[in-house]
């Protein structure tokens, strides 16, 4: 396995790189160009070509690509263009962390509902319990997530102000000490996190009903009701145990979400998170924070992969790694 | 069987209980948080922004809502002032105004701002000399003296910089020369006078226009190296004089501004702290305005005035105006032939003046402005706004809706309709792509009635949105025939970048229209020491552009934002939303705490 693993890593390595060399050339085809903000009436001439030159974007394309190569294999990715020229980690470590609350938070919640929704239909498949479960998730499923975003601020911040209809804290939230701080944030979490969860939640739970729908037919969960087991330990013990191998590749696959962000809800709800820096960043053109951040995203897809597979091997003693 | 059916049940009262006990953790906080907040909140003015302020720095920062925030922590050499009567800047010193000053006129502002007293232009217009006050301090305590302005205008000046205010340093010593010669152009007699030399005379309203730009304590920056000035880790903690300093700045999602107690200038009312903060989504910034979580809303659309009154009353709907203006650019030249021989041509369908103002009066311009803008727009003939009074010319009589002479002027210019309808001219169909930029509503709507005007007098138009980037790249390098775009116009007017005849100069001109008449009004104009005598040129110039039509101008945009009656003394005019908001105050609000 730790073989595997390593080599698996290793094979990471140029494959991540050759998509950040991808990356280099095709932003730099699209049309558009980082000091375009500059070149505006009232504003020198000269302003836009100073900027190119401290961009380093004068040199010919094949020599900007051996000076990057240079600096990122010292580790240095460079500065922002369009945010004040932080250094593009720094960005992205300041948006990493509202990202990973919300992702962390609607994950758990994604999960759980899911499992929990998909188990109780697949025990009480064709009641009506089951019906009103997947009416209800395909209902959720299939709705847009930024218009369902605005329906529930319209209606649990405007119509009924029970929760903020945007950002992360209350104006003057730091005078409330940090338990409170604390509430604060998750009462402004609680919004986004439930848009999120109840679409994902729904979409898990249809896999985790088909799945267990399939187990519980199974000559084993006779066999195990036979011996005289309770119901719950067939159902949680035996059943579910075999029925969430496909929900652990989910999980797997859910990583990159992780961090990646969700744009519609950043921007909603006026999260600073990853999603907003990737797309600000491609409209501005700002290279080097693209760049980054598909480094950033690649890397966890990449790894993202190798934990499903990992896990396939973990849970499923049948599944060997070589 | 009992067991099977008490499972489920258990874990619903698990799922309910769970739900439950989120439910309780966020409802408890919101009451104490809500009264905590009232009263802070009769002292907090709440502005929503549409993106991050990039730079709390005047030499780099470079977008409106920087210069705003910036506006209210550094201090000004003068306080301007806009003459709504007659649409000309007056400065003020403490001791001197250029104009007599507008008492009780809307937009009227005390000097008190002002860093200096007085200031006297040399006869020759050669140079301007200054006279500061020395009581004010930046936050360290340490005086702002005239070499803080000195060090600026290096700043501003130095190329690696790249300061976007650059331009204001043209007139000065040396940079006829191509870099300005700071120890001339710049002296510092002692630490209250302010020396400034220019290499051609210069009139005084520009003068001061070009010598007001913000100073930097040199004491604090005087160690950072050019190269690192961006990235100085000192632009984010500002150290200025003005009535706020910066409290707290979190990235993409608030600036948070508090009184400054140690300003001399004159210090805000009873505002102690300012918010900006990020909202990018537009349904979300107006929810947060019906709501009160946020005061100030720029450009809200005139469609959702209705229902923002209806759902809160407390919000009023405050225009500023008239500065922006849309229009449906022609290419007058053959783009493709001067890319490929560097020659110019006429271009094949709208080469002729007269085709194009046959193309205005094609298009129903009121019938845009009913339609989308209502009483927010205002038929546009010339980039010469009508708030500008001084220069407008009223007289000039708009090209009218009339399909009928349109189609006749084209009939003349040899544009017969062909058997499918659509025109034509020597085999060549008038027929084209209308480009603009995606996600305008305003600019789709106007794009559509367009489309339909034309189609009337048999022209094909094909509309095509591009992604704003990919749009603005394609119009820098002439590759459109007919687009739809819009202008901000400055306070000074200055069309040689749009309209300037040498194309390779003049890098706005997207259309190639070439008249040496309008460049030799331009540089007349501007040789006048007093602005108002500029007129005569100014009236001929917009006669020429009516007369010509580059482009058709379609109407100019009253700029629409939602305030919250809460705030008071907010006068608004054409030189911002914010152009007074250190005047401004708030009406506490009836159920806080004495």
């Amino acid at each position: 396995m730790a073989t595997y693993i390593l080599r698996r890593l290793l094979i990471a390595v140029p494959l991540v790189f050759g998509v950040l060399t991808l990356t280099f050339f095709i932003i730099r085809l699209a049309p558009g160009d980082p000091a375009a903000f500059f070149i505006q009436p009232g504003i020198s001439p000269n302003v836009a070509e100073q900027i190119r030159q401290q961009y380093g974007l004068n040199d010919p394309i094949p020599i900007q690509y051996l000076k990057w190569l240079g600096n990122v294999l010292h580790g240095d990715f460079g500065r922002s263009f369009s945010r004040a020229q932080q250094p593009v980690f720094d960005v992205i470590s300041e948006a990493l962390p509202v990202t990973m609350s919300i992702a962390v938070l609607t994950l758990v919640a994604n999960f759980v509902f899911g499992i929990v929704i998909g188990v109780i239909s697949a025990v009480r498949q064709n009641s009506f319990l089951d019906r009103f479960l997947t009416v209800t998730a395909l209902f959720f499923y299939s709705m847009p997530e930024f218009w369902f975003a605005l329906m529930m601020i319209i209606l649990f911040a405007l119509k009924l102000p029970l929760f903020p209809v945007s950002g992360l804290n209350e104006v003057g939230a730091e005078s409330y000490g940090p338990f409170g701080f604390f509430l604060d944030r998750i009462w402004h979490l609680a919004l986004p996190v439930t848009v999120l969860s109840i679409n994902g939640a729904a979409g898990i739970a249809r896999y985790v009903r088909g799945s267990m729908l399939e187990v519980i037919r199974q000559d084993y969960i006779r066999t195990a009701r036979a011996k005289g087991l309770s119901e719950r330990a067939v159902i949680l013990k035996h059943a579910l145990r075999n029925a969430m191998l496909p929900v652990v590749t989910l999980m797997g696959s859910s990583l990159p979400f992780i961090f990646s962000g969700a744009l519609f809800i950043e921007v909603i709800f006026a999260f600073p998170g990853m999603g907003r820096v990737t797309v600000e960043a491609i409209f501005a053109r700002d290279y080097p924070l693209i760049i980054a951040n598909t480094f950033v995203s690649g890397t966890l897809i990449v790894l993202g992969n190798l934990m499903a597979d990992v896990m396939y091997a973990v849970v499923d003693p049948r599944i060997k790694l070589n | 069987m009992m067991t099977t059916s008490n499972k489920p049940r258990n874990l619903l009262l698990t799922l309910f209980l769970l739900a439950t006990a989120a439910m309780l953790s966020a409802c408890s906080k919101p009451k104490g948080g809500q009264q905590l907040s009232a009263s802070a909140r009769d002292t907090t003015l709440v502005v929503a922004m549409l993106g991050d302020a990039d730079y709390l720095n005047p030499v780099i920062g470079s977008s409106v809502t920087s210069a705003n925030i910036s506006g209210l922590i550094y201090p000004s050499l003068l306080q301007s002032e806009f003459d709504t009567s007659t649409g000309l800047l007056n400065y003020l010193a403490l001791e001197k105004s250029l104009r007599p000053v507008t008492r009780g006129a809307d937009g009227a502002r005390s000097p008190k701002g002002a860093l200096a007293r007085s200031w006297s232009m040399a006869p020759d217009h050669k140079s301007i000399t200054y006279i500061l006050r020395s009581d004010a301090l930046w936050e360290d305590g340490k005086p702002v003296v005239a070499g803080d302005f000195k060090f600026a205008y290096r700043m501003y000046g130095n190329p690696v910089i790249a300061s976007p205010r650059q331009q204001y340093l043209a007139e000065l010593l040396g940079a006829e020369k191509g870099a300005v010669d700071f120890d001339r152009a710049i002296e510092t007699p002692n630490d209250t006078t302010l020396v400034f030399h220019f290499h051609k005379p210069v009139p005084e309203h520009l003068a001061l226009f070009h010598t007001s730009l913000t100073p930097l304590p040199e004491h604090v920056w005087k160690e950072v190296k050019p190269q690192e000035f961006r990235e100085s880790k000192l632009n984010m903690r500002p150290v200025g004089s003005g009535p706020y300093r910066l409290a707290g700045w979190s990235k993409q999602q608030e600036v948070t501004l508090s009184s400054n107690a140690t300003c001399v200038l004159p210090k805000p009312g009873n505002i102690r702290r300012i918010m900006f903060r990020v909202v990018p989504d537009y349904t979300v910034r107006l929810t947060q305005l019906q709501t009160g979580a946020v005061d100030v809303v720029e450009n809200v659309k005139p469609e959702d005035f209705g229902a923002v009154r209806k759902a809160n009353p407390g919000i009023e709907v405050r225009t500023v105006g008239l500065r922006v203006f849309d229009y449906v650019g022609w290419s007058n030249i053959d783009h493709d032939w001067y890319h490929k021989t560097g020659k110019v041509r006429p271009h094949p369908l709208f080469g002729s003046p007269a085709v194009r103002v046959a193309l205005t009066h094609a298009i129903d311009r009121e019938a845009i402005i009913d339609g989308y803008l209502g009483s927010y727009g205002t038929v546009c003939n010339t980039d010469i706004s009508p708030s500008l009074k001084w220069a407008y010319d009223d007289t000039i009589k708009p090209h009218g809706y009339d399909p009928a002479l349109a189609a006749m002027m084209l009939e003349q210019e040899g544009w017969i309709p062909g058997p499918d309808g659509i025109r034509q001219k020597n085999g060549r169909k008038f027929s084209f792509t209308l480009y603009t930029n995606a996600g305008n509503d305003r600019r789709n709507y106007a794009c559509v009635v367009i489309q339909q005007n034309l189609r009337e007098i048999g022209i094909d138009c094909r509309i095509e949105m591009q992604e704003s980037n990919v749009f603005f790249e394609n119009l820098q390098s002439r590759n459109l025939d007919a687009w739809m775009a819009g202008w901000s116009i400055g306070l000074e007017i200055d069309p040689l970048d749009v309209w300037g005849s040498d194309l390779e100069k003049s890098r706005f001109n997207f259309t190639g229209y070439r008249n040496p008449r309008i460049e030799q009004l331009s540089e007349l104009a501007k040789s006048k020491m007093r602005i108002e005598d500029a007129r005569p040129y100014w009236v001929e110039y917009q006669q020429i552009l009516h007369r010509d039509q580059p482009v058709t101008f379609l109407y100019w945009i009253r700029e629409t934002h939602g305030f919250n009656r809460r705030i008071q003394g907010a006068v608004l005019n054409i030189s911002g939303t914010f152009y007074n908001i250190d005047d401004w105050t708030l009406k506490p609000s009836a159920n806080a705490a004495p």
